[in-house]
């Protein structure tokens, strides 16, 4: 199954993001200023498609 | 008295990161490792005096001062995964942990200011110790250390040796003595052997083609050691004026990649011809222990900046300095490491 992780916009600006964690996907994330992040408190744990 | 031998040092340092740069790791975040040099981190205060000064008369000192202190050293070591995980995020200084035990993955690349990162480094503590406690030889912890530099070497050749870091850090100058941490259990290493490398640069499969036959790569972060030491950066002592100025923030400077390899040298070798051309492609080099424990090096964009044809016990190579350039999405470098332990610059 694959992993996510959440990330956070550079500067603080923006609400945080999740994204699957592979170097392909961070590595870009990462140069552009997003940080490794707590998931945030409000949001609800995002799943995939759970329907048939 | 039994005369200590330096094959007794214990060297403990932070897995995780100090909380800032004067806050020591502890015990919980401490971990143990041996390592192949000699050298120890030794604090060295710098002092100075009032020969120069007038109205004493003559031009002899007659007060001296202690006024700061530095620390550094350097770790050298066979490549292992863990070792691996702990230079590339300390010494990049941006980490993304992701997996779970027994494949911690560490996604490391540099800080970028301009993005708003910061420009100081991660930090830990460092501790070297012989024989602790009542028959104490040695007991010290250098807070807020980071990392100057990383260096990866592999060559040609069946031993361990063959795949090495040696590792340089640098501190603010702080240290506590006695350190007051417990040294913990070794950490068990899984090695990354140079038998285990895969090497593509620039297009070529440098070990599918049985021509790679050393490599060097590295990284440099050049800390701004004297920028360290600003007005209210502290003292040794806390309140302490005559105690030492220390360093209040280490961040880095002009940084810079290295990759360097020598490869056999054969018809169709296309090392000349991309030099002359200054072609462009990523290099990749990855070693591993196995599918949990590995290191994936990637420079995104180099061309070559010499190649020069020599020979190496009597074969034909060619020895290439690369040059790692900015990519406007991946930026210089990234590293991708695996190993089995959690928290690491975390």
């Amino acid at each position: 199954m694959n992993e996510f992780i959440w990330m956070s916009p550079p500067f603080g600006q923006g609400e945080p993001v999740q994204v699957e964690a592979k170097p392909e996907v961070l590595i870009p994330l990462m140069v552009a200023g997003y940080s490794q992040c707590e998931p945030p408190a409000s949001r609800e744990e995002v799943k995939e498609d759970v329907h048939g | 008295m039994s005369t200590a031998r330096l094959q007794e040092v214990l060297i403990c340092f932070g897995k995780q990161k100090q909380t800032d740069i004067l806050t020591a790791n502890t015990d919980a975040e401490m971990w143990r490792f041996g390592k192949l040099n000699a050298a120890l981190a030794n604090p060295r205060l710098n002092t100075e005096n009032d020969a120069e000064e007038f109205g004493k008369g003559h031009e002899f000192p007659t007060q001296s001062f202690q006024t700061s202190w530095d620390v550094s050293g350097t770790l050298e070591k066979y490549l292992g995964a863990e070792i691996a995980a702990w230079a590339m995020a300390f010494g990049l200084g941006k980490v993304v942990k992701s997996g779970a035990a027994p494949n911690f993955t560490y996604t490391c690349t540099p800080l970028m200011p301009a993005n708003g990162d910061p420009a100081e480094l991660p930090y830990f503590s460092f501790v070297e110790q012989i024989r602790p406690g009542a028959g104490v030889v040695l007991d010290r912890m250098a807070v807020g250390c980071v990392i100057e530099s990383w260096t990866i070497t592999i060559g040609s050749g069946p031993g361990r040796t063959n795949s090495r870091i040696a590792i340089e850090f640098a501190g603010s100058g702080k240290f506590t003595e006695p350190s007051g941490i417990v040294m913990p259990a070794a950490t068990l290493e899984k090695l990354l052997p140079s038998a285990s490398l895969a090497l593509s640069i620039d297009g070529v499969d440098y070990v599918s083609n049985k021509n790679i036959v050393s490599l060097e790569t590295g990284w440099k972060n050049n800390v701004r050691m004297d920028a360290g030491f600003y007005p209210g950066s502290g003292f040794q002592t806390a309140g302490d004026a005559t105690s030492g100025a220390i360093r209040g923030r280490l961040e880095f400077g002009n940084r810079q990649g290295t990759l360097r390899f020598t490869a056999r040298f054969e018809s169709g070798s296309t090392e000349l011809t991309k030099l002359k051309n200054q072609s462009t492609g990523t290099a990749v080099i990855s070693l591993a222990y196995d599918a949990n424990n590995s290191l994936e090096i990637t420079w995104h964009k180099v061309s070559f900046a010499t190649a020069e044809v020599g020979e190496t016990d009597g074969i034909v190579t060619v020895a290439v300095e690369c040059l790692p350039m900015f990519d406007a999405t991946n930026g210089i470098v990234s590293a991708v490491a695996k190993c089995g332990v959690d928290s690491i610059c975390q």
